[in-house]
């Protein structure tokens, strides 16, 4: 008799520690990941330290592929999930191959945001989610000089930080687009200002982007309404937007992520979400909520197997220095870190 | 079979040389076909030949092209810009393995940008009957009824309430979305058929339906849905609080709204979208749409969500309005978060309010823009609970003789197109009601044709984008300014190539065949079945395959055009050439006087 | 500069292009200053049908053998690729169509069923070649632009071999072929310059144009060609049949007749006749042809006619496994047919060795006057290595016939008892020298005797004259010479090439360990045998065939020593197992 599988979609903090937690609860079952990229499990925190040289990629990866043989995990890497069919408990595959899976925990994260009036623009931009993009910035950094710095999120500004003490240039643009989902309050201006010119990185006000435009092979130029800055590179840390589009045609309710109650459960059997791809409906907060953050996703991950396993644990009402936007409450407890 | 074999009065494609037969059928199971054969055409509910106009494209036809399009729904620059596109949603090149949809619509519009558009009146098909018929409302429903009454020889007078013809063609959508002049050309063209049109009469104050019965051989109430729908909360009547409707046809007149700076528009539909655009040209800078469900849910275009995010507008969900606050004047709006429940075969999605889940959005103006209604008028005939008039959308008619109904007022709020479709049915009702028989008739026309001369690598050329005002800024500083430029004549050409001219219909001669299955080899999908038998519904028509991976049980090697997409490869590959090519149309035939259809 | 060892796998069905593709890469490699070794697998059912493997295996330095290990495999079919799964390297390189024409589920899925550590490279090889070149048929090289680009090699490389292969078949299909493999090498450089560094590296080496592409039965070919033969008898069988192919489109050309007979024996009887004319001819066939040569072998062995023989060994008895390589013929070919009937057998080890040793094969069997056989086996004839084109020279090709002097005064004796054993040979017509010839035991003159003194006396001049012939014969080759070696690995045709990469291996681990290649398999060059095996404490002969052939024949020569390891996989002999071997009997600690 073939065992059940359950797959889980993502190889980030939030699967990986689903995958671990359901190894614990069960031998039994075949657990299955399949992650987009073909990179093992990485720490995301910790790109920007990679890019700018501070650790090595060996300090990057988590996990050693003798681990998921150990515990009889089996992951894929480098398979995109396409389409996700419910009612026939399926799973596509981008080249096609038909996966049955019997439960299912969504865990693959978020994406990195690029606002839609940007959106023309993108190739002109470097963002910082993944290992390919940081590769891309070293490479690039490998000739540049001046780095302009767009958006504002967390990352931004560890990576602002983390290039000026590489040696660089760097500029950090504040817009009416910065950190978002949050208003650019002007006490969160001065306070974000004064933190990064004391870390030796220029800011510059603008109100919004109006154009880039490449002007040379090394210079990109952007055009905003107080004026026009050059940069041999161009960061775009406009924040995480969960990353379900594919989920959209697949009978479960996505709205920015995919939603899900305070067990992390959707409305259909057996079928969760975790980390920051997941939208929880919180009954103490009375709102939905996308967490961002590896610290949240790894708990949301480890909760979500328990609870598939049978448990009925509640993940914890997000603390109250949360910021509360556009409709949709962030939970952003690192921030104080910065 | 009916068939039919006429020299076409269609006119020939000029790639095919040589003298073809053509068959005409009205056979269910051949109509049935059309369905499955040509997917965008039978999409379209007025059946607008979509393969034969962007083909005319191709062949830098662009008068043909635009002709085609109007023969079906009489308004190719209006539909070219503002229509649902119904075809592209089941437009094969959509289907998830073969990318995006041909951006069929946009094509429209270029057929009207460059083709010829000045062009005559088309002559009435039958002599004056001698019969009158009064529509009440100038919309699209109303105007495409009057063309059709019109050609089949009936004197036709139009009533519209307000001063222009048009409708929400003209009332509704926003210019930036519909230039006037486009329009206007349009509706001249079809009022030139030879109909009165008197603006200003308002059916119930002005006339009353009983007269109108008395006066007239018939009476088609095409008069649409222009009572928005309440919100029914506390605080909705509140200074600052305006219902979609109004907003857009006060702009529409002439009068600039008075908008605060932050808008809240409420709903989901195709008017809401054009509120939250139109507050963003009229002053607005915050303004963000409220849906009860989610963006994933919504019927507008993707292209269009795309515009309004770019456009700085936030699209929020899950938020279902509760309460307007205020004192004197608007001052926020309350709302419960909701949960997503069933979705239904419709498309429409469900929702439950969580309860105790308050919180407010302080704004300065609110936009309810939930749906709009039709309006009960005083007269006879049965009525909905309302006080509607209630039609029988199979046959158009009312419990009382010679009174009509077509369009949003029979249905509720739909879409041009369908309105438009609508119409020109219940004008052929009309026709057969009071002229005994119809003037037009559908039919399935059947001719040999060449493999196509479409190139396998047509297939990847990705859809081209519609060029629109950039940078954004530049679209506000006139909010007429249309914002979507038109395709270039090369991204026509280019975006025409990528149809796979679906009307094409391969098929394989089982008695030729040698179940060499090269055809299969090169089949870029599962195209091409070994099957053990077909299954045929009530009318005859094929509904399914049973397959087979058994050899001894294959009957027949057979080509499931619901999947084919027309490459040409079979054909080239095949080594007995016995894989015909033939081009299926739904066209619409004139029935002359005396009934029938020839023979 | 580094050194570079890899296997490249083409998996498809009948169809795909794969052989055409794997030619490519073969082509394409050598001009890259690589060594190229390839070798195909078929169906049994040789055309039309089933699934085709191509296998190349390329390095910076001479390759010697093929292994067992994949290191890149390129996919045109994934449900007949699944079969090489399991002979994956870690972290190879898998290339396959990412955009199929039909869902596959998971159970039957190639990709599903790759383990983890296998680095994939999905291209959408149909789509690709059908948007570049307008039909996907070219996909075959749109996965060779792929795989230029994931593992570093120049596309020029592939695009010069495109150009000389399709430059003949018109521009179109040249361009269709080039955009299919430029749409695939664009593709790749792109979609894939995240992963640059994880699929093993080509490094770039100078470029050598001279070096052909050549299979054993084309080396063979081609050295009867350049020997001048006149005349070709066969009939046809796998897997000689390529000889007689070639030779009936090139021979005529240069003056010849390639002639099909009715079966084997008839052709022997055909190239002895040439022969006994006096004009060169040859005859190529397997084991179960050559086996209904043996009694006009021994004729000739009797009359003292020279003749040339290739027996492309295969799986046997009897009909055997046609498609499948063994050496199970030594026997057959080295006492095969009845009575004491010693004739020359040589056996080469690679290509080159098998044009030369065919050129050679002429001389031997005029200047000897006996019947030549070479052996060869499936997996040689249809190897392709790269080479310089070989070419004999004149003395090389010469008429090795060792005439009469014109001394003998009328009284010619055609088989005259000679110190050599050698009897001067007169051809028939040569005026004043009439003799008779037959495979009756005869007198010096040829007429028939039975008499105990002249059978006597001819047995031993025949044999006598035979074990003269070693002189000409190639001698065995020690490689690695030392005074005493743990093991000493005595190999022969074309497993030597695994036996010498095995020995390389096992001696790079410190051990001391050598190799004796064999090639004159009739009459053995004894004492230098006997000389290599008693520096051995144990000698190890691997063989594929079951019986241990070699074995048989030299064991003697040190009985104690020799170990035995057989194989009759029909695979060419692994270098993987030879090394086991020999480790296992260095650690059992017996030596």
């Amino acid at each position: 008799m073939a065992r059940e599988r359950c797959v889980i979609i993502g190889n980030g903090p939030a699967a990986n520690a689903a995958a671990v937690a359901l190894r614990q609860e069960t031998s039994e079952l075949d657990i299955m990941m399949i992650g987009e990229e073909t990179f093992p499990h990485y720490r995301p925190h910790l790109l920007p330290a990679y890019v700018a040289g501070a650790i090595s990629k060996e300090d990057l990866f988590v996990t050693p592929p003798s681990f998921y043989e150990k515990c009889n995990i089996r992951i894929r890497l480098g398979q995109r999930v396409v389409q996700v069919k419910l009612d026939q408990r399926e799973l596509v595959l981008s080249h096609k191959e038909i996966v049955p899976f019997d439960a299912l925990i969504i865990a693959c994260g978020g994406r990195q945001r690029i606002p839609e009036r940007l959106q023309i623009f993108e190739e002109l931009l470097l963002t910082l989610k993944t290992p390919a993009d940081a590769q891309r910035w070293i490479e690039g950094l490998k000739s540049a000089e001046t780095i302009l710095i767009v958006g504002g999120d967390l990352t931004s500004l560890s990576f602002a930080t983390a290039i000026v003490s590489a040696g660089k240039r760097v500029t950090f643009m504040l817009d009416e687009e910065s950190f978002w989902p949050l208003p650019l309050s002007r006490d969160l201006a001065d306070d974000v200002k004064q933190r990064l010119t004391r870390k030796g990185v220029e800011i510059i006000e603008a109100s919004c982007i109006k154009r880039l435009t490449r002007k040379s092979e090394d210079v990109i130029e952007v055009d905003t309404d107080t004026g026009l800055i050059a940069s041999n590179l161009v960061g775009a840390f406009y924040g995480l937007i969960p990353n379900v589009k594919f989920l959209v045609r697949s009978g479960l309710d996505v709205e920015r992520g995919v939603l899900v109650d305070e067990n992390l459960r959707t409305r259909f059997d057996l079928v969760y979400a975790a980390g920051d791809c997941a939208q929880i409906y919180h009954p103490e907060l009375r709102d939905y909520w996308v967490s961002i953050g590896y610290r949240n996703a790894m708990e949301q991950g480890k909760i979500a197997a328990q609870n598939l396993s049978g448990g009925m644990i509640s993940i914890a009402a997000p603390p109250a220095s949360i910021f509360c936007a556009e409709g949709v409450m962030v939970n952003t407890s690192w921030w104080m870190e910065f | 079979m009916d068939k039919t074999v006429e020299t076409a009065a269609y006119p020939h494609n000029e790639a095919n040389a040589q003298p073809s037969r053509t068959y005409y059928s009205t056979h269910p199971a051949d109509l049935h076909y059309i369905g499955v054969n040509v997917p965008c055409q039978n999409a379209c509910p007025a059946f607008t030949n979509v393969p034969a106009y962007i083909r005319c494209l191709f062949e830098d036809r662009n008068a043909r092209s635009y002709d085609l399009n109007r023969i079906a729904n009489l308004f190719p620059g209006v539909l070219g810009r503002i229509c649902s596109r119904p075809c592209e949603t089941k437009c094969r090149h959509g289907e998830p393995e073969l990318g995006k949809s041909v951006g069929i619509c946009h094509l429209k519009r270029s057929a009207a940008d460059f083709g010829d558009t000045a062009v005559a009146p088309k002559q009435p098909t039958r002599n004056p009957q001698g019969k009158n018929v009064c529509i009440i409302g100038a919309g699209p429903a109303g105007l495409a009824a009057g063309y059709d009454l019109a050609i089949a020889g009936f004197q036709v007078t139009i009533l519209e309430a307000l001063s222009e013809a048009g409708g929400m063609l003209r009332y509704g959508i926003p210019e930036f979305r519909l230039p006037r002049d486009v329009l206007a050309k349009e509706i001249q063209w079809v009022l030139d058929h030879g109909m009165t049109l008197r603006t200003g009469v308002r059916v119930g104050r002005d006339v009353y339906l009983d007269d109108l019965l008395h006066a007239y051989d018939a009476v088609l109430m095409a008069a649409g849905c222009y009572v928005s729908k309440p919100l029914e909360v506390q605080g909705e009547d509140l200074p600052g609080v305006y219902t979609g409707l109004r907003f857009v046809m006060d702009i529409a007149s002439g009068k600039a709204p008075s908008l605060g700076n932050n808008v809240l528009v409420i709903g989901a539909g195709f008017t809401a979208f054009d509120c939250a655009r139109l507050a963003l040209r009229y002053g607005a800078s915050n303004v963000s749409i409220c849906l009860r469900a989610t963006e994933h849910d919504l019927r507008v275009a993707d292209e269009e969500i795309f515009e309004t995010k770019r456009e700085g507008i936030k699209i929020l969900g899950l938020m279902a309005s509760n309460r307007i606050i205020g004192v004197d004047r608007l001052e926020a709006v309350e709302f419960l978060r909701t949960r997503p429940t069933e979705l239904l075969p419709n498309g429409k999605r469900k929702v439950a309010p969580i309860q105790q889940s308050e919180f407010v959005v302080p704004c300065d103006t609110a936009i309810v823009a939930i749906g709009q209604g039709a309006e009960p008028l005083p007269g006879p005939g049965d009525k909905d609970r309302r006080g509607v008039i209630r039609i029988d959308t199979r046959t158009f008619r009312s419990s009382v003789p010679r009174l009509y109904g077509a369009g949003d007022y029979t249905t509720g709020p739909t879409t041009v197109i369908e309105a438009i479709a609508s119409g020109r049915r219940a004008a052929q009702r009309i026709v057969e009601n009071l002229a005994g028989s119809r003037t037009t008739q559908w039919a399935v026309k059947i001719e040999d044709a060449n493999i196509t001369d479409r190139e396998r690598s047509w297939d990847y050329i990705q859809r081209e984008e519609m060029p629109t005002i950039m940078p954004v800024q530049a679209r506000m500083v006139a909010p007429t300014n249309e914002v979507d430029q038109g395709f270039s004549p090369e991204q026509t050409r280019e975006e025409s190539k990528r149809c796979y001219l679906c009307y094409l219909h391969y098929e394989i001669d089982m008695a030729r065949c040698i179940y060499c299955r090269y055809c299969i080899d090169v089949a870029p999908r599962d195209c091409i079945k070994l099957v053990k038998s077909v299954v045929l519904n009530e009318v005859g028509a094929v509904v399914g395959f049973e397959e087979t991976k058994i050899w001894r049980h294959v009957n027949a090697v057979i080509i499931d055009n619901a999947r084919c997409i027309r490459c040409g490869e079979c054909v080239r590959v095949c080594p007995v050439d016995c894989i015909s090519v033939s081009k299926v149309e739904l066209v619409q035939q004139t029935i002359p006087c005396g009934g029938t259809n020839g023979s | 500069m580094p050194t570079v060892d890899v296997t490249v796998e083409v998996c498809g069905m009948a169809g795909d292009g794969t052989i055409a593709a794997g030619a490519m890469i073969n082509e394409a490699l050598s001009r890259g200053g690589f060594s190229v070794l390839g070798f195909d697998s078929y169906p049994a059912e040789i055309r039309g049908f089933g699934r085709c493997v191509t296998r190349s295996r390329i390095g910076s330095e001479t390759i010697v053998a093929m292994g067992t290990d994949t290191h890149v495999l390129i996919s045109l079919n994934e449900t007949e690729a699944k079969s090489r799964i399991s002979f994956l390297a870690p972290r190879s390189v898998v290339i396959f169509e990412n955009n199929p024409p039909t869902y596959v589920h998971h159970d039957a899925s190639f990709v599903a069923e790759l383990p983890p550590d296998k680095l994939l490279y999905g291209m959408p090889l149909s789509d690709l070649a059908a948007e570049a070149a307008g039909t996907p048929r070219g996909r075959n090289l749109t996965a060779l632009g792929g795989f230029a680009a994931i593992c570093g090699v120049s596309p020029d490389l592939f695009i010069s071999v495109v150009e000389s292969k399709f430059k003949t078949k018109g521009e179109k299909i040249l361009s269709s072929n080039l955009k299919s493999f430029e749409a695939g090498y664009t593709y790749a450089l792109r979609e894939f310059s995240d992963k640059k560094g994880d699929a093993i590296q080509f490094p770039e080496l100078p470029h050598n144009d001279r070096m052909v592409m050549l299979s054993g039965n084309q080396a063979i070919g081609m050295a009867a060609l350049d020997a001048g033969l006149k005349l070709y008898f066969g009939y046809p069988i796998t897997p000689a049949t390529p000889i007689m192919e070639f030779l009936a489109s090139t021979l005529p050309k240069q003056g010849g007749r390639v002639v099909q007979m009715e079966d084997e024996i008839s052709s022997i009887g055909a190239v002895l006749g040439s022969f006994y004319a006096g004009a060169r001819s040859m005859t190529a066939t397997s084991g179960p042809g050559f086996s209904l040569m043996t009694e006009l072998i021994t004729h000739g062995v009797m009359a003292e006619i020279p003749a040339v023989i290739i027996d492309a060994q295969r799986g046997g008895p009897a009909t055997g496994l046609p498609t499948k390589t063994e050496q199970s013929d030594l026997h057959a070919a080295v006492f095969g047919g009845p009575g004491d009937s010693a004739r020359i057998v040589i056996a080469p080890t690679n290509v080159s060795e098998c044009y030369h040793y065919t050129i050679k094969s002429f001389q031997l069997a005029e200047k000897y006057q006996t019947p030549v056989i070479v052996l060869t086996d499936f997996y040689l004839d249809n190897r392709v290595e790269n080479l310089v084109m070989p070419l004999a020279s004149e003395a090389e090709t010469r008429n090795a016939n060792v005439s009469p002097t014109g001394s003998e005064g009328g009284n010619y004796k055609r088989y005259q008892i000679t110190e050599s054993g050698i009897s001067p040979r007169a051809l028939p017509g040569m005026e004043g020298y009439i003799f008779t010839a037959t495979g009756l035991e005869h007198t010096e003159k040829g007429s028939p005797d039975y008499s105990p003194e002249v059978h006597t006396a001819m047995s031993e001049k025949r044999h006598k004259k035979i074990a003269g012939a070693l002189v000409d014969l190639p001698k065995p080759e020690v490689f690695f010479v030392e005074d005493r070696l743990d093991v000493g690995v005595i190999g022969w045709g074309s497993t030597f090439g695994s036996v010498l990469e095995a020995v390389r291996a096992v001696r790079e681990k410190g051990c001391r360990v050598g190799a004796l290649k064999i090639t004159s398999l009739s009459p053995l060059h004894a004492s230098l045998i006997q000389e290599f095996m008693e520096r051995c404490n144990k000698t190890l002969i691997p063989e594929l065939n079951y019986e241990g052939q070699l074995a048989n024949l030299i064991g003697h020569l040190h009985h104690g020593s020799v170990v035995r390891l057989n194989l009759v996989t029909g695979s060419p002999f692994p270098p993987s197992l030879i090394i086991r071997k020999i480790e296992d009997l260095i650690d059992r600690g017996d030596i």
